[in-house]
């Protein structure tokens, strides 16, 4: 409308001072002195305009400008200089109002940060340790073309579909020579721990035989010399920069010699760099293939070996498997149904798994496991922050209210929120970072791993800065949304009544806190139970107070070997001894050699086979259910058998000992029935096995010692081995703790869910403490007033205990079933296992009511005993 | 109390703030300015004074209303504070000094 403006009506508008005048002075003058010289100026324009005319004034204008142009004038203010940011101001705001709030709260504030601390510590750690499992041989040149190839054999008895790691020799020749999509193929002997001697330092060190082409799948890098023209030697030796370091130190290794096993000498035809420790590829030497060979290396019939190829760049494993398919039936008997697959090396380590030719996992579950319980942990951790925040959001809510009547927008209540939860969070990720920086020692010790938090990697803070903002945005979402779209009105007026909705979310968030708590102590008790069991089930052959010890140098065979175990044999402190060709405890390698008369040749016979020496069943007092053991010297063992209950059972016979069979030694007899014992970790179900009469074969002296009398017996071990093999370090083993180290992984997982476990619990006690604290807080009157009444302290203790008491009964009920099923699944990766009984349930039942009462209960009685006069008198 | 030194514009716009019962700022400054000492004082030089002897501490100001002949600008209006009072005490106080000191026979003599 004209009359509302200033000037609408006004003459005067028609007159004004010179424009480019006043474009001049809006152009010079700082900004914060503008208006009002510019004002005055005006002013005084109009003055003049009305006594001395418009000409006067435009003249005296135009002067007046000019004496404005002085340096005072041009000053800028000096933060207007450079202008700041938009939303600094805001932003600036809610941090100092975040700040506050935190500041005020203190023990909301550190239940949040210590909470949140703990589950991102924990998430940091498995996240760095997830990363590293995921890393594992990446690091090869090209991983993306190499493979690792086992083999899928059909058993024609049950159809079901195996899946070997081990294969014969002979196939790596054959993919080389008929399979045209792979560019390089090699294998390795990885079984080998041998002597290494450089003058007078000497040390067991683990190495390849590996075929020609090993550097052409795996381009490892080289130090010095050239790898490759030093495997095609068969003198010479590649070693790693560890072992060159260790055996030369300060000198050049190239063209040095090294004795290996006591026996030949090898030239350093190069040095490679260490490999990382995320490799499946483990050695510190290499050398050619055909220096270990031996004539039964050379059959189809025999697998102990890993073959590896690289794929031409432009095919696929696919195609290259395809062609693959004639192999076994082309080079061995047309009914072999042994299938070479291919699986890349960057899965080798994570996917070991096989069921039905296809791989279905293996350790990339436990990655997947971890994983899983980090997202829980730091789940927990942020629904103790929700949680508070929705208790706390009665007072909360007043501020909310002021703050939109004095005309905040709802988006700027979000922003101060989340800020609040963001700053919380960037607290606790500080001391998360310093909790992992001073754990990590103890968790790579733990897990054999070596991680190190490595400041100056990128990742590690992308990493960290998600995790915050992500810890942030989750913890402060209920409450930035939520208080946030209070109506002002309804606060202030003192009509706010918080529905059931917040009261029920929380119940929700604590429920499902402890649902995941009780999963996790379910976990920790039916792992534990497992590895209790695996450590002692009775494995059907003794493995306490057995010691072996490598058989190497003058004792490796022959007539030695046999008087170096009579020897040991004669110590008082020992009971028996032994040798075989592999541990009995952990026993890989097949054979499909057996036969025997009348058997029907559709029949699939694929054996686990071991060669062993004399009192092999005596000294492991295996049970034998039938026949004898192998006799010292005695010529009638040299092709006899031992064989076990499944080997029996396969070949239909009921009294086997005394029937000819054939096998690695040709015709002989079986001597002996086994009872069925464990021949590897408890994963893997009893199979057929053959035990034949090979001494010489043998790679190691097993030790039966008396009972307690171990030192003694290690002692004259000691001694005795001194004597026979004076060039040799001295080591020995314990049965027992080999077959623990099958169970290394487990073994692992255990350790891990049960601190996180008992992490997880935590931090959920801690939010159940402040929740606890805070309803104690709310209700400090109600508290009062029914003491008046008379309300004992255990009356009160019960009424603000039984509300959490319910919320825990109800997590058991709904975490039981899922955490059965969980763990189920789990158990059945295990031929033999413990079952999940109905007590670890009951026994995290009360474990986890006991712990959430005992939390409650001391805000409770510390509420109960207030006298109730303080609290009546409180406001 | 350390003595602090005012130019004579600097005293006068003092004084033309202490003097003034009404709004001051600018334009009527200038005009009793011009009314008291007969000269042409452009905005610009008052205005600076102003802020001068705001810094100084003898002035203090406050943004005021807007009306139609400054085009809806707002005026920065100006008080005199203690310290301003206090400031043109002492020099009124030193100059009377100063008068006193002038012998009678002198004053006669040059007509006072």
């Amino acid at each position: 409308m004209e009359n509302q403006n200033p000037e609408g009506s006004d003459p005067k508008i028609h007159i004004q001072p010179p424009r480019w005048a006043d474009r001049l002075l809006e152009w010079f003058i700082a900004p914060h002195l503008l208006e009002f010289i510019q004002g005055d100026l005006h002013e005084a324009f109009y003055h003049t305009a009305a006594s001395a005319g418009v000409q006067a004034a435009r003249r005296e204008y135009l002067w007046e400008v000019m004496h404005c142009l002085t340096p005072f004038f041009y000053k800028r203010k000096p933060f207007t200089t450079y202008p700041r940011p938009s939303m600094t101001a805001m932003l600036q705001s809610y941090l100092t109002t975040a700040r506050r709030n935190l500041a005020k709260n203190k023990l909301y504030t550190s239940i949040n940060v210590f909470g949140l601390a703990l589950g991102m510590a924990c998430t940091l750690l498995i996240g760095m340790w997830v990363a590293d499992e995921l890393s594992y041989n990446r690091f090869l040149a090209g991983a993306a073309d190499v493979y690792l190839v086992r083999i899928n054999g059909t058993n024609r008895n049950t159809g079901e579909i195996g899946t070997a790691e081990i294969t014969p020799a002979p196939l790596q020749e054959a993919i080389s020579k008929d399979v045209p999509e792979v560019a390089a193929a090699t294998k390795i002997n990885p079984w080998m721990e041998l002597l290494v001697k450089v003058g007078e330092k000497g040390a067991k060190e683990k190495g390849y035989y590996a075929s020609d082409a090993f550097f052409d799948v795996f381009d490892l890098p080289a130090l010095h010399g050239n790898p490759r023209a030093a495997l095609s030697q068969t003198n010479q030796i590649i070693i790693t920069g560890k072992m060159a370091d260790k055996y030369f130190p300060n000198t050049e290794a190239l063209g040095k010699t090294i004795q290996l096993n006591n026996e030949k000498f090898y030239v350093v035809g190069a040095v490679l760099k260490d490999l990382p420790a995320a490799s499946t590829l483990r050695f510190d030497w290499i050398v050619n293939w055909k220096e270990q060979e031996q004539p039964w290396q050379k059959t189809w019939g025999n697998s102990s070996f890993l073959t590896y190829v690289r794929l031409r760049p432009n095919t696929s494993a696919a195609r290259a498997e395809a062609t693959m398919k004639g192999i076994f039936p082309r080079y061995t008997d047309k009914e072999n149904t042994s299938v070479p697959i291919l699986q890349p090396i960057t899965d080798v380590y994570l996917y070991a798994d096989y069921k039905m030719g296809k791989p279905v996992g293996g350790r990339i579950e436990y990655v997947r496991v971890f994983s899983l319980v980090a997202g829980f942990i730091l789940l927990i951790a942020c629904i103790n922050f929700m949680n508070l925040a929705t208790a706390r959001s009665a007072t909360r809510a007043k501020e909310v209210g002021v703050r939109k009547v004095v005309g905040a927008f709802r988006s700027a209540l979000i922003g101060q929120f989340l800020c609040e939860s963001i700053l919380t969070s960037m607290l606790a990720v500080v001391l998360a970072v310093g909790t992992v920086w001073i754990t990590l020692p103890v968790f790579n010790e733990l897990f054999a791993k070596k991680l190190a938090l490595d400041l100056s990697d990128p990742a590690l803070w992308a990493a960290t800065l998600i995790l915050t903002l992500i810890t942030g945005l989750l913890a402060g979402s209920y409450p930035a949304l939520f208080l946030s779209s209070l109506k002002p009105i309804k606060i202030l007026k003192g009509r706010l009544q918080f529905g059931s909705g917040p009261a029920l979310f929380r119940r929700t968030l604590v429920t499902f806190q402890f649902c995941l708590s009780i999963f996790l102590i379910v976990g920790m008790l039916t792992v534990g139970k497992q590895m209790q069991y695996l450590r002692t089930k009775h494995l059907g052959l003794d493995r306490d107070n057995v010691v072996y010890v490598p058989l190497e140098g003058n004792v490796a065979s022959g007539p030695k070997m046999e008087a170096f175990r009579q020897e040991i044999m004669r110590q008082p402190a020992v009971v028996s001894a032994t040798v075989t060709g592999m541990l009995p405890i952990n026993i890989q390698a097949t054979s499909g050699d057996l036969s025997w008369p009348g058997k029907d040749p559709n029949l699939e016979t694929t054996v686990t086979a071991m060669t062993v020496g004399p009192d092999f069943i005596r000294t492991m007092n295996i049970r034998l259910v039938d026949g004898r053991d192998f006799r010292a010297g005695s010529l009638a063992d040299s092709s006899a058998y031992l064989i076990n209950e499944a080997t029996a059972r396969l070949m239909g016979v009921s009294n086997p000992v005394g029937k000819e069979i054939k096998f690695w030694k040709g015709n002989g007899r079986v001597i002996g029935v086994m009872k069925d014992f464990h021949m590897s970790s408890l994963h893997q179900a009893i199979t057929p096995l053959v035990v034949t009469y090979i001494p010489e074969n043998s790679s190691y002296l097993l030790i039966k010692t008396r009972q307690g009398k171990t030192e003694e017996a290690l002692a004259a071990l000691k001694k005795v081995t001194r004597d026979f093999n004076p060039d040799y370090p001295f080591t020995y083993h314990f049965l027992d703790e080999e077959y623990e180290s099958l169970y290394r992984s487990e073994q692992q997982v255990n350790t891990l869910v049960n601190y996180f476990g008992i992490l997880a619990i935590l931090i959920s006690c801690l939010g159940l403490f402040g929740l606890a604290a805070f309803t104690a807080e709310q209700r400090t009157k109600e508290i009062g007033v029914r003491k008046v009444l008379g309300a004992s302290a255990s009356n009160i203790v019960g009424l603000l205990s039984s509300d959490f008491m319910k919320l825990v009964v109800i997590a058991l009920v709904l975490a039981s079933p899922l955490a059965w099923w969980a763990l189920s699944t789990w158990l059945d990766t295990f031929a033999y296992r413990t079952g999940l009984s109905w007590w670890i349930f009951a026994v995290s039942g009360v474990v986890a009511t006991s712990i959430a009462l005992l939390t409650v209960s001391f805000q409770a009685i510390k509420a109960a005993w207030v006298n109730p006069v303080t609290s009546l008198r409180s406001e | 109390m350390k003595r602090t030194v005012l130019g004579e514009l600097e005293e006068l716009v003092l004084l033309v703030v202490a003097a003034s019962t009404e709004q001051v700022y600018g334009v009527p400054v200038m005009q009793q300015l011009k009314v008291h000492t007969g000269r042409d004082f452009s905005i610009g030089a008052v205005h600076t004074t102003l802020y001068r002897l705001e810094e100084k501490g003898f002035l203090s100001s406050s943004v005021g209303g807007a009306t139609s002949e400054r085009g809806g600008r707002r005026k920065r209006l100006f008080a005199i504070t203690a310290a301003g009072a206090q400031a043109l005490a002492e020099i009124r106080g030193m100059r009377e000094g100063l008068w006193q000191e002038i012998p009678a026979e002198k004053l006669k003599l040059l007509g006072l």
